[in-house]
Parts: structure tokens; sequence; C-alpha cells
């Protein structure tokens, strides 16, 4: 028994041997692996915004796209008359979300947030911010021309049409830059605006440096995906939510934000 | 030679919960990822109830459905499933035979928790993990020229786990000794 023990101690020792051409193969592979993995961790929970890199008509992007500065919550500009609210802007909690037009995640997550306006915001308790975050080098061109397509219905009729223009566009573009821009016109006849006005606001490019400004500060807020939403308290205290949760998500969070008075 | 190998470790429970623990854990951590920030400043509130601090982490798992797309959500639940599968089976050979180690195996399992995990989250929207590494070296865009924008890691993650799977099975499955 003793003699078989030796000889496969001597079997192994052979293998052994044999396998220490290459003995660093696994400490190796846990140094990357797990600097793979923390990389992605860091990159993921510093708020490094996602750089969008891209082609822009107007050449905006390359004046106001985020480079990838630290983000910071409170770096996020505070809630203005120049934002689209959909309930009231006096609201005690609010919830500003950053989101992209071509962003198959931000349309799923649409219906999610009527959902708490219609729950929180008849009440008054909670308003529904909306800014731009379109992501260049996903849905290049569209997503940036959607964004002003929404400001321009903004201008021609308000605040009304600007969230009708936007559950419309989110309704009908298949998203991830499937969208024929043919069709921005053809929504803005559908909410009922006048279509030679719309087009001459869009054409004229007069609400890109709105859609940038939107973007860097996004990207000054620590965004490196969309949708983004924030969830401000009475009191100022920020709960960030990232990506298309479900609305038990969003539910919990109000009422995190309702105890912080 | 596989299933066989599987059979031997799993027959004992111990391995079954080790197995089961450490895939749950595996998916827990990959959906809570995008909100990690959100769930410690929850954790470490001091008004918030020990209820709801339970709570929201629970919820976030249901993201599975709204936050990922099925190609997303399947490697992903792939890559726990396999890691949970791939640690038990090599704390078993490890229990046995510490000289036999493969370490080609275990490597490749590395590679493959590392690849699966720069592929996870929500490619379309830019959550995606691998776009936040390669945004830091400002090449973001490259991935807009992959088939599926950088859901190839996943599926490679997938591959990696699976090789490193069948390599330590084999190993189970042949022992050291003299064939005749």
């Amino acid at each position: 028994m003793d003699q078989q023990k030796k000889i496969e101690s001597e079997i192994f020792e052979k293998e052994g041997a044999s396998q220490t051409e290459n003995p660093y193969s696994v400490p190796l592979a846990i140094v990357i692996a797990g600097a793979i993995i923390a990389g992605a961790i860091f990159s993921s929970s510093s708020g490094k915004p996602f750089a969008p890199v891209g082609d822009n008509k107007k050449g905006v992007a390359e004046i106001n796209q985020p480079q990838g500065g630290i983000g910071s919550l409170d770096a996020m500009k505070p809630v203005s008359a120049i934002d689209h609210i959909l309930g009231d802007p006096d609201a005690p909690i609010k919830i500003v979300e950053f989101s992209d037009t071509e962003c198959p995640f931000c349309k799923r997550f649409h219906p999610t947030m009527h959902n708490a306006i219609e729950e929180y915001g008849k009440n008054g308790e909670v308003a529904w911010v909306y800014r731009h975050f379109p992501i260049d080098s996903l849905h290049p061109i569209k997503a940036r021309k959607e964004a002003e397509a929404t400001e321009c219905a903004n201008e021609l009729g308000g605040n009304a049409k600007f969230w009708a223009y936007l559950d419309r566009l989110f309704e009908i573009t298949p998203s991830n830059n499937q969208l024929d821009l043919n069709q921005l016109p053809e929504i803005a006849v559908y909410v009922g605006l006048d279509r030679a006005r719309f087009l001459q606001c869009l054409d004229s490019g007069k609400y890109a440096e709105h859609v940038a400004d939107d973007l860097a500060d996004g990207g000054n807020t620590g965004i490196n995906g969309t949708p983004f939403s924030i969830v401000i308290a009475q009191n100022g205290k920020k709960f960030p939510l990232n990506g298309a949760q479900p609305y038990s998500a969003v539910k919990a969070l109000i009422e995190l934000a309702r105890k912080e008075k | 030679m596989l299933f066989q190998a599987l059979k031997k470790v799993f027959q004992k429970p111990l391995y079954i919960l080790l197995a089961c623990i450490t895939s749950l854990a595996v998916f827990a951590f990959a959906v809570w990822l995008p909100n990690i920030s959100l769930i410690v400043s929850v954790m470490a509130h001091p008004e918030i109830s020990f209820s709801q601090k339970l709570n929201l982490p629970f919820i976030l798992l249901g993201s599975i459905v709204t936050n990922f797309t099925l190609l997303s959500a399947s490697y992903t639940i792939a890559i726990a499933i396999l890691f949970g599968v791939n640690l038990a089976m090599v704390v078993y050979f490890l229990k046995r035979k510490i000289s036999e180690v493969k370490r080609s195996g275990i490597a490749t399992g590395f590679f493959g928790i590392a690849s699966g995990v720069a592929g996870m989250g929500c490619t379309a929207c830019g959550s995606f993990l691998l776009a936040s590494i390669l945004s830091v070296f400002g090449v973001a865009g490259m991935l807009a020229f992959l088939p599926l924008a950088g859901g190839e890691f996943g599926i490679l993650g997938v591959i990696l786990l699976g090789a490193s799977l069948y390599m330590t099975a084999r190993h189970i499955q042949n022992p050291a000794v003299c064939k005749i």
C-alpha cells in the first residue's frame, strides 16, 4: 500500500514538473481577471461618464461632450424653469431623468415614470424632470436630432406638447437608431403642431446647444448610461437609480425620499 | 464524462449548497452592479429602517427583466450558474488531489469570469461595463463596430467557463493511475 502511494506520489511530482512549464498561469489569470473586474466596478461606480464619441453635423458634440471627468450628483444643475417638468414644479420630490430617445431601455422605462406620476404626481408629491442624454456613439445623429425635435415641440406648443411629443416618439421608435427621421414632422402633426413651423425650427438647429448642455450636465453628474434617474427629496438628499428598473424600485425610492424632510 | 463528474461532485449536498450560494451571489452582484452606490448609501443611512434596507436590494433583482436584453440576461444567468458549478468542482478537486490541479482549467475559469463581468450590462444604452472601461481610454466608440456591441464578451465568458468546467471534469474523472 505504502509502495503504491509512493509510486502515485512520484507520478504526481512528475506531472507537477510538467505543469511547471507555465507556473504563473493561475496567479496571472487571477490578477488579470481581478483587474478587469475591479476596473469594471470602479468605472461603473465612480461615476465616470460614458464618453460618447460621435458624428454631429453641428459640431456641438466636440464642444460639449462629457469627457470623462469624475462626476458627482451634487454637480447636477438644479431644477429650474428651463426644465421640462411633468407634475407640480413645486413638488417636494423631484425625479430628474436623463434619457436618450433611441435607447430601448429608456423606451421601456418611460411608462414606468408615467406610472410614478400617475400615483404620486396627481397629489403634487412628485414631479418628473426630463433631461436629454443622447449617446452619440451608440445612436449617432438621430438621438440628438430627436432631442432637438422635442425642444421644437416645446417651443411651438409649450410643456404639454413637449410631453405629448416625447410620449409619441417613444411609442413609435423601434430604438437603437432605427427611427426614420422623416417621422419627426409626422409626430409633430400627430400631436397637433404645425408641420412647416416645426421643420423650420428643427432645421435651424437652434436647440442643439440646449441638448448639449443637458448632455454636459449628465456628464458632470457622473452618468454612464441611460436611463439614469435621480430622486431628489425635499431636503435635497439624492437617490440615484441607474437603468430601467422596475416600478417597485422607483416606488421604493420615492418612499425613502418622502421620509427625508 | 462531464455528467459523471457532476454526479460525483453533487452527490454531496455541501457542494450543491456551495454552487447555489455562489451562483446566487454572482447573479446578485451582476444585477446590482449598476446601482452599487445606491445600495451602499441606503445601507449606510441611519434613518432608513432595516426592512427598507433589505427591501431595496431584493426589488432591484427584478431589473434582470427590465434592464437586460434577452441575450444579456441569458448570459448573465449562464455565467452565474457556470461559475457556481465551476467553483464547487474546483473545491472538490482541490480537496482531493492538490498536486494534480491543472492550472489551465482554473485559469480559463478566471478569464471566463472576467470576460463575463466585462460583458454585463445594457449594451444599448452605455451602462455596459466594458463601455465604461473603454471610455476611460477614449475608445468606447469601437464597440459600435462589434456585431453585438460588446455582448460578445458575455458569450466569451460563457464559453471560457464551459471550457473550464470541462477541463475540471476531465481531471476529476481521470485519476492519476498507471494505465495498462
